[in-house]
């Protein structure tokens, strides 16, 4: 009964083509947004992991310390910490720099600068390393280990975040309408629908042409949101390029994942769909 | 009184039963042992016990409301008995899962009072449809629907939509989508109910030759014309309970 389905499939389809349509690209959109998303964290994640971006971590070390102790201490953890420069903040610079590092000490900074304690800066690929200093007791605080990479992975996890939501939700409507659309189809053909089982179509031959009717906008939007995908990432790319970074290409597991998704979902809500209604007929 | 051509019918079934021979046992094509059916505590067959044989020629009458139509949907599986059990073709059909029942509805043509006919599809797609359901490759289908056609008189209006025929020709239609894929059990309501009764009588002699060709039939109607024309066995339902059970007239 395949040609059946298909061939009613068809019809179906082209007596709601609007609909169809419609429910190609609501599907399309959400899987491209989702699609492109995935490309962009493909291309940062290297970024992120291989930076080799330097960062600087402010330490406030005792006010107590004397120049002398100052110096050994500092003397020691650049051969403890070869990796790390430590540099000395002037105290022309301390008020600002404080100001920077530890906003919470702005009251500090409005009682002049006697009352300063001495701050030295570290410059370190490995920020997080710093927080080792955290006990000893000539530092008085740690400053803020942010980094570029770390900026990079936050924003490339809201990124991932931000684009999967809005997809989900999309995705959702787009699902939500395939599902009505065939509740309502088969609300429209109930008494050939009855017919047809009362003179022994099995529930494979009723079924056919409304998957094959689900299936075709899903087709369509695979395809729609596959070239839509390579589409913006060539854009992206060009963007990035000017920037002197590298290239965005799509992965290929994207696009597969999205011509799967183009085409599973709908055919999902739409089994899910005709198994409810094949249930609520038989028994009801 | 309307006088049909069918006297045949009897004769031939009646001469095929008794040929079989007293000591050779007949197959129960349909058996319903204490069936009753309620809707809403409204009793519509009580207690129903009912035997037909293969081969048989069957009328089942009865007022309106006697059961007749509730009766026939227990044994095409749209309802369910409330009690009882309903056996057709061998099989139980109340208790028939889902996946079943179409396989149990392709062994019997059900010829309905409203028709039923699919109203997208042209009278030739009507029957081979049913045909394609049944397994039967596209081409034979068509053979066999155009054949079926003929028989009826309907060849000319094969590619007519159902909504533009008469009440006669969708009744025929209804008819060649029953008969088209040689069920061995054939149930019809009220078949002849939109026919004139020339029609009519056409209809019950081919039904009497499919009934010589060995398919059991169950004919519910109200019309005592048909009853009286064709001496058959009779089941008068009345109150949900057979009244009576025997050749008719009696």
């Amino acid at each position: 009964m395949i040609p059946h389905a298909i061939a009613e499939g068809w019809l179906l389809l082209c007596q709601r083509g609007a609909v169809s349509l419609v429910l190609a690209l609501m599907l399309a959109v959400p899987i491209s947004v989702a699609g492109i998303g995935l490309t962009v964290r493909h291309w940062l994640a290297p970024m992120v992991g291989l930076s080799g971006q330097s960062s600087t971590v402010a330490i406030l070390l005792h006010p107590q310390l004397d120049e002398q102790q100052r110096q050994r201490w500092i003397a020691d953890e650049i051969a403890a910490h070869p990796e790390w420069s430590i540099s000395e903040v002037s105290n022309d610079d301390l008020a600002t720099r404080l100001g920077r590092w530890f906003p919470y000490l702005d009251e500090l900074v409005a009682g002049g600068e006697a009352s300063l304690p001495p701050m030295i800066e570290i410059v370190t690929v490995d920020p997080e390393s710093v927080a080792i200093l955290e006990g000893q007791s000539e530092v008085l605080a740690v400053g803020p280990r942010s980094s570029i990479r770390q900026a990079l992975s936050r924003a490339s996890r809201r990124l991932a975040w931000g684009m999967g939501l809005l997809s989900m939700i999309l995705l959702a409507g787009a699902v939500l309408l395939a599902a009505v659309w065939v509740h309502l189809e088969l609300f429209r053909h109930a008494d050939e629908i009855t017919i047809m089982r009362l003179v022994g179509a099995t529930e494979r031959t009723i079924r056919g042409p409304f998957l094959v009717a689900v299936a075709i906008p899903g087709a369509m939007a695979a395809a729609l949101s596959v070239v839509g995908t390579i589409a913006a990432s060539a854009g992206l790319s060009r963007l990035t390029s000017d920037l002197g970074l590298s290239p965005i290409n799509v992965p290929t597991t994207v696009l597969v994942m999205q011509a799967v998704a183009g085409l599973v979902l709908p055919v999902v809500a739409a089994v899910i769909t005709l198994a409810r209604h094949a249930t609520d007929e038989l028994e009801g | 009184m309307i006088q049909f051509d069918v006297r045949g019918c009897f004769e031939r079934s009646h001469h095929r039963a008794t040929s079989c021979g007293a000591s050779q046992r007949r197959l129960s094509v349909i058996r319903l042992r204490g069936i009753s059916k309620e809707y809403d505590r409204r009793k519509i067959l009580r207690n129903l016990d009912l035997q037909v044989d293969s081969g048989e020629f069957v009328f089942l009458t009865g007022p309106s409301g006697a059961g007749k139509t509730t009766l026939l949907r227990l044994l095409y599986a749209v309802e369910r008995p409330t009690d009882g059990e309903v056996w057709v073709a061998g099989r139980r059909v109340d208790e028939l899962s889902r996946a079943r029942l179409p396989l149990l509805r392709r062994k019997i043509g059900v010829i309905f009072q409203d028709f039923k006919l699919l109203k997208r599809k042209t009278v030739l797609e009507n029957i081979t449809f049913v045909l394609r359901i049944h397994g039967i490759a596209p081409r034979e289908a068509q053979r066999r629907a155009l054949q079926v056609l003929k028989r009826l008189g309907l060849q000319h209006r094969q590619a007519a939509l159902p909504d533009t025929l008469s009440g006669g020709e969708q009744q025929r239609v209804a008819i060649a989508r029953a008969l088209a894929y040689q069920p061995r059990l054939i149930l019809a309501d009220e078949p002849t109910g939109n026919l004139d009764a020339d029609l009519a009588s056409e209809l019950l002699s081919l039904l009497c030759d499919i009934n010589y060709q060995g398919a059991t039939v169950l004919v519910a109607t109200h019309d005592h014309a048909i009853l009286e024309s064709i001496p058959a066995r009779t089941l008068v339902l009345h109150q949900g309970r057979v009244h009576y059970d025997g050749m008719w007239p009696p």
